[in-house]
């Protein structure tokens, strides 16, 4: 297929969301990081400072995968190849891709957990206190396509109850400050091994800073998190555990062509804002010539694109992106198959 | 259909007619000011920083 001249389509909309992202992010979540934090206190002795996983051996070698939870995970099944490889290097996933691995009966050896949604994020570990009558409340886990098994909810939520309790004990996880309490009482109750750090909110060294303020309260470690938690984990495994060679898969910031709007997301957000027939204006499609085929993205998703390849320029490790799909490709990252990657850093 | 209505009364106050481009523009910039306080992502990103380990540690 030829290469089609214009490789983006984007709006003068999108691109201004996208330039303030940062500020819209750190205004919705600022203070609830530090609440979280400060309640989160009373849990910081039962686990250790991240810098103690400094001194342990995550995975064998130099090499590290990072599974992410993106639509090709459905596609490209990426857990087979690593599970036939007998890949032995670090396998460090986001909390979204815990039920994928462990239903595989793979266990992974770090999670990483950030976002301080108050409600959203003890689905993916299992909320022992799920009904039908709060499910009416939010309908994301319903219409998210990252784990589509979510949309069953009571019945997902039921087996990842299940898993945890099976696993719970094998399982590290780089716990952030800014988890919300359910999560971290669930964590505890399951016997997870938690190693505990700060998210980067602001510079630190800057007068009067929230990471500063977060310090204050409990003297951790602060990671750079890049504005979501596949980019915290993909730090992890750079900054913290000095990994070299980092694979990426399910990262694909972006949907596949014919997604409908409504697994996007965004989509409660936009949709308070415009009509469905106007959502497109949201959106930037994105032509991936290592794949021949266009997807499409919210402003969230191209501003984690954008703060990815800033920061991979200034990684000393190589990044492959094995996804086999989405947007993340530019300098500094090798969009490869995992195939590739699996048979030269086992 | 200017031809046919034409006004037959002084109005108090001055009434301008609003150009079509700063109407467009200020109903973005409200949109765009909406958008802002519904969408973002989990987390912030801070530049040129990666671990701060803190002198205790």
């Amino acid at each position: 297929m030829e290469s089609p001249n214009n490789q983006v389509k984007t709006s003068s909309l999108v691109q201004s969301l996208v330039s303030q992202m940062n500020n819209i992010t750190l205004n919705r979540i600022g203070k609830m990081t530090l609440e979280n934090a400060r309640i989160n206190q009373i849990f910081i002795n039962r686990g250790k400072s991240l810098a103690e996983l400094r001194n342990q051996q995550i995975g064998q070698g130099e090499s590290a995968i990072i599974m992410a939870s993106g639509p090709s995970n459905k596609q490209h099944d990426p857990i087979i190849p690593i599970k036939s490889s007998g890949f032995k290097g670090a396998l460090i996933i986001p909390e979204s891709a815990m039920r994928y691995l462990l239903s595989n009966g793979v266990i992974p050896d770090l999670i990483v957990t950030v976002d301080p949604h108050p409600t959203r994020m003890i689905r993916w570990f299992g909320n022992p206190h799920l009904t039908e009558e709060s499910l009416k409340n939010d309908d994301y886990y319903c219409r998210q396509d990252m784990d589509e098994s979510f949309a069953n909810e009571l019945a997902t939520n039921r087996e990842v109850l299940k898993l945890l309790k099976k696993y719970g004990k094998q399982l590290k996880i780089a716990m952030s400050t800014s988890a919300p309490k359910a999560v971290v009482e669930r964590a505890l109750e399951t016997g997870m091994e938690i190693y505990w750090w700060n998210p980067m909110l602001d510079d630190p060294d800057q007068e009067g800073s929230m990471t500063s303020e977060l310090h204050r309260i409990n003297e951790l470690p602060s990671v750079n998190c890049g504005g979501n938690v596949a980019t915290a984990a993909w730090m992890m495994a750079h900054a913290v555990l000095n990994k070299k060679h980092i694979a990426l898969t399910g990262m694909d910031l972006s949907y596949y062509d014919g997604t409908p709007y409504r697994k996007t997301q965004y989509y409660d957000a936009m949709l308070r804002l415009a009509d469905e027939k106007e959502l497109s204006s949201f959106f930037t499609r994105i032509y991936n010539p290592h794949t021949e085929s266009w997807f499409f993205t919210d402003p969230a998703y191209l501003w984690y694109r954008e703060v990815f390849l800033e920061i991979a320029e200034e990684a000393d490790c190589t990044t492959y992106n094995c996804t086999q799909g989405g947007i993340l490709f530019g300098n500094n990252i090798e969009f490869i198959p995992l195939l590739q990657f699996l048979e030269t850093h086992i | 259909m200017s031809s046919f209505l034409k006004g037959n009364f002084q109005v108090k106050k001055d009434v301008s007619k609003k150009n079509e481009t700063e109407t467009k523009k200020n109903l973005e910039s409200r949109f765009e000011q909406e958008a802002l306080k519904h969408l973002g992502g989990s987390i912030a990103f801070v530049k040129k920083k990666k671990v701060d380990w803190n002198k205790k540690i």
